[in-house]
Parts: C-alpha cells; sequence; structure tokens
C-alpha cells in the first residue's frame, strides 16, 4: 500500500527520506508524525533511523542506497558516519565516497540489482557504487536530465520516470533495469519523481498532494497490492482450494 | 570534530582556526593560519619551501615509511562501536605515538651521524696527506733551525749617579 504523508507541510517526502529494503532513513525534524508515519508501517520489518547528513535535513537528497550498502557524500561527519553504522544492520555496509558530486541521492537511482548514475561521476566512484551496492552500474539520462535520481524511483519490481520519457527511452531503460517501467508524476503533477515519492520491494510512501490517479499508478507500476501478506493468502487459498477440491 | 591536515604545511588544524578555500571544481584547501594561506596565494609549492612537512619528507629529513604512520588515517568505512575496542584503541594510542616519536629519534640520529662520520674520515685524510707538516717536540729541540734562534737582548740599565758630585 502507498501512503501519502507531509514532512512539515512539504510534500517532497522522497527528499526527507531514503527508504530500501533492508532500512529506512529519516531526516530529523520539528515534528514527529513524519518518523510516526513510517514507524506504524515499517517498525516491526526494518530499522527506521534517525539522522542527517552533513548537519542538513535533505537526507534523501544526499545518500543513495539499497539493501546491501549505503553511501553518503564526503560532506557526512564521522559522527553521523558512525551513528549510521551503529544504527543499521551488520550486512548493510555503508561507505563514504570521495566525490565531487555531493548530492548522491539525485545522482544515483537505484534497486537490489542494477543502478543508473549520473554521466559526470569518477570511474572510480562508479567502482565504489558496483561494489558496495553490489549493482550493476549504468551512465544514463532520463528525457535529457542527468539527474537520474531525481527523475525516477524504482524498486525491484517496477519503476516509475519522468512524464517526458519518450518510448524508445522507456522500452531502453527497462530493458536495462528489467523491471517494467511507467511514465508518470508524483504530487498533482510534480516531474521530480524522485523527490516526491520513496519506494521498496512491498511499500511507497508518496507526498500528500498525490492526487488517486496518480497513486493508483503507483500501487499497479510498484505491485503494492500483490505485496500484501493477504494476497499471498488470496492467491495460495485459490490453489489449495482448487487441488482440495 | 574532526582535525584536518593544513594543505601547505601539513600541521594540524584545530576546529575555530585557520581558514579553507574551495577552488571551483570542489577541491578543499585547508590552511592552518594565514602564512599558509599567503603562500598558497603566492603560488608557492610546498615541496619547495624548505619548513613545510612537505619539503622535509621529500629531501629525507623526517621519516616517510613506517607502520605507525598507517594508523592515523581518515576511513570511510566504520566500524560498529564495540566498547572494549574502543577503551583498547584509546590505550594503544600512547603506546603508538611514544613509538613513532622513539622513531622519529632515531631517524634524524641516524641521517645526523653520517655527517659525523663523513667530518671524521676528512679528518684522518688530512692527517695522514700533512703529517709531514707536524714536527715532533723532540725534533724541534734538537734542531735549532726549525725555532726561532734565542735571541740575548742587551738590556741597558742606566747607571746610578749617586757619588756624581753636584756640579756648583
Amino acid at each position: 500500500m502507498a501512503s501519502r504523508l507531509q514532512f512539515e507541510n512539504n510534500c517532497e517526502v522522497g527528499v526527507f527520506s531514503k527508504l530500501t529494503n533492508a532500512y529506512c532513513l529519516v531526516a530529523i525534524g520539528g515534528s514527529e508524525s513524519f518518523y510516526s508515519t513510517f514507524e506504524a508501517e515499517l517498525a516491526d520489518v526494518i530499522p527506521v533511523v534517525k539522522t542527517s547528513i552533513a548537519g542538513t535535513r535533505i537526507i534523501g537528497r544526499l545518500c543513495a542506497g539499497n539493501k546491501n550498502g549505503l553511501l553518503v557524500p564526503h560532506t557526512t561527519t564521522d559522527q553521523e558516519l558512525q551513528h549510521l553504522r551503529n544504527s543499521l544492520p551488520d550486512q548493510v555496509v555503508v561507505q563514504r565516497i570521495d566525490e565531487k558530486l555531493s548530492a548522491l541521492g539525485n545522482c544515483i537511482a537505484c534497486n537490489d540489482h542494477v543502478a543508473l548514475a549520473h554521466t559526470d561521476l569518477d570511474r572510480e566512484t562508479e567502482e565504489i557504487i558496483a561494489d558496495v551496492l553490489g549493482v550493476e552500474v549504468f551512465r544514463q539520462t532520463i528525457a535529457g536530465n542527468i539527474l537520474v535520481g531525481s527523475y525516477c524511483a524504482f524498486s525491484n519490481r517496477g519503476g516509475l520516470v519522468h512524464p517526458h520519457t519518450s518510448i524508445e527511452d522507456l522500452d531502453e531503460l527497462s530493458t536495462l533495469l528489467q523491471v517494467p517501467l511507467v511514465a508518470g508524476t508524483v504530487n498533482r503533477g510534480s516531474e521530480v519523481i524522485g523527490a516526491g515519492i520513496t519506494v521498496n520491494d512491498w511499500t511507497a510512501f508518496c507526498g500528500s498532494d498525490t492526487t488517486a490517479t496518480e497513486l493508483s499508478v503507483i500501487e499497479s507500476v510498484f505491485k503494492l497490492r500483490e505485496a500484501r501478506p493477504s494476497a499471498i493468502v488470496d492467491e495460495m487459498r485459490k490453489s489449495l482450494i482448487d487441488s482440495y477440491v | 570534530m574532526r582535525l584536518e591536515k593544513c594543505w601547505f604545511c601539513s600541521s594540524t588544524v584545530y576546529p575555530g582556526h585557520g581558514i579553507q578555500f574551495v577552488r571551483n571544481d570542489a577541491k578543499i584547501f585547508r590552511f592552518c593560519r594565514s602564512k599558509c594561506h599567503k603562500n598558497f596565494k603566492m603560488k608557492r609549492n610546498p615541496r619547495k619551501v624548505k619548513w613545510t612537512k612537505a619539503y622535509r619528507r621529500l629531501h629525507g629529513k623526517d621519516m616517510t615509511q613506517d607502520t605507525t604512520f598507517e594508523f592515523e588515517r581518515k576511513r570511510n568505512r566504520p566500524e560498529r562501536y564495540d566498547r572494549n575496542l574502543a577503551e583498547n584503541t584509546l590505550k594503544a594510542i600512547k603506546k603508538i605515538d611514544k613509538v613513532r616519536s622513539d622513531r622519529a629519534a632515531s631517524h634524524i640520529e641516524k641521517r645526523l651521524k653520517v655527517r659525523k662520520d663523513k667530518e671524521r674520515r676528512e679528518a684522518q685524510k688530512e692527517l695522514e696527506q700533512s703529517i709531514h707538516l707536524v714536527k715532533a717536540p723532540q725534533v724541534l729541540r734538537q734542531d735549532q733551525s726549525l725555532t726561532l734562534p734565542k735571541i740575548k737582548v742587551e738590556v741597558s740599565q742606566p747607571k746610578s749617579e749617586k757619588n756624581q758630585a753636584m756640579e756648583e
């Protein structure tokens, strides 16, 4: 299920949070309601960690990660790095990157198997991404935008990209990523997908401006309805009853 | 708080000290004091300025390769906090620092020893080559020509004129 929420009256929830299959990072805010929404949805499955990166709250745009690892920019302080290491599970590798571009969340978009990267990233950084996140890295643009992390959001089950992406680009990207992609918007027509939504394999959080239509597109492309435990039981029951009868 | 190293002289920059310059390709230059910043603005190469660490390293003045330097490093992949490990690390820091300063001192001693040896060798050589200039004291006594001749100088003493009668 996708939920709609706000961070202090701001709908760009992808900016203030980072959601993966193994952990969730949430910005430190004045209000607890943002954090508690995540907590209510995820607490018994994955750790939800409050953190800042480089003293800022825009953590979703500054870091990139999946279930294997987390990459943080060179501006991250030692204390924050240590806090992340101590809060995240042992199998998640936390690595700080000495890269000129410090908004890694805008430059890298990834799921657990593939990553799209900004065209100007260092070769060394590309190697670290491949090594730490355990992914195959492709340097790509999305509808002419080099900030791939801002203009798309994808999980292992599906992905949403910038509304101006052409059909050919969509085909190319979806063959690279090996997941079905859809061009769409969030937050009542916002084209910065990465800022408006944060998603993993079984849940999504989007800004409270998101319309019902957008929400239904999101739920269908990320296959969030099927991911519910009840959905699996329903499917199972069908086959079980079939076999009994 | 991280204690950064000065780009120019490699000394430690403590929080609240110095200045930092960020070039338009995002490279950060930190300076410990205005002296280093001014030298940077004059486009001086720290390898060619004698008082910097870079010069001393390059010219073999200081120890460059040592296992104790491996400990003080910026680490990008942190370790999970472990109280015992942290305690042991804090204990080890003092010992390692002592080992490092001892090694540095012995390195300098070794470096200076080379020159002392050289001076001694040169002195030895000079002694061998120019020994004929030096005469033994016995020879000097026997051969008068080698020393200045003893000259007796007559001192004219005024004669007393007590018994001379006054001319009147």
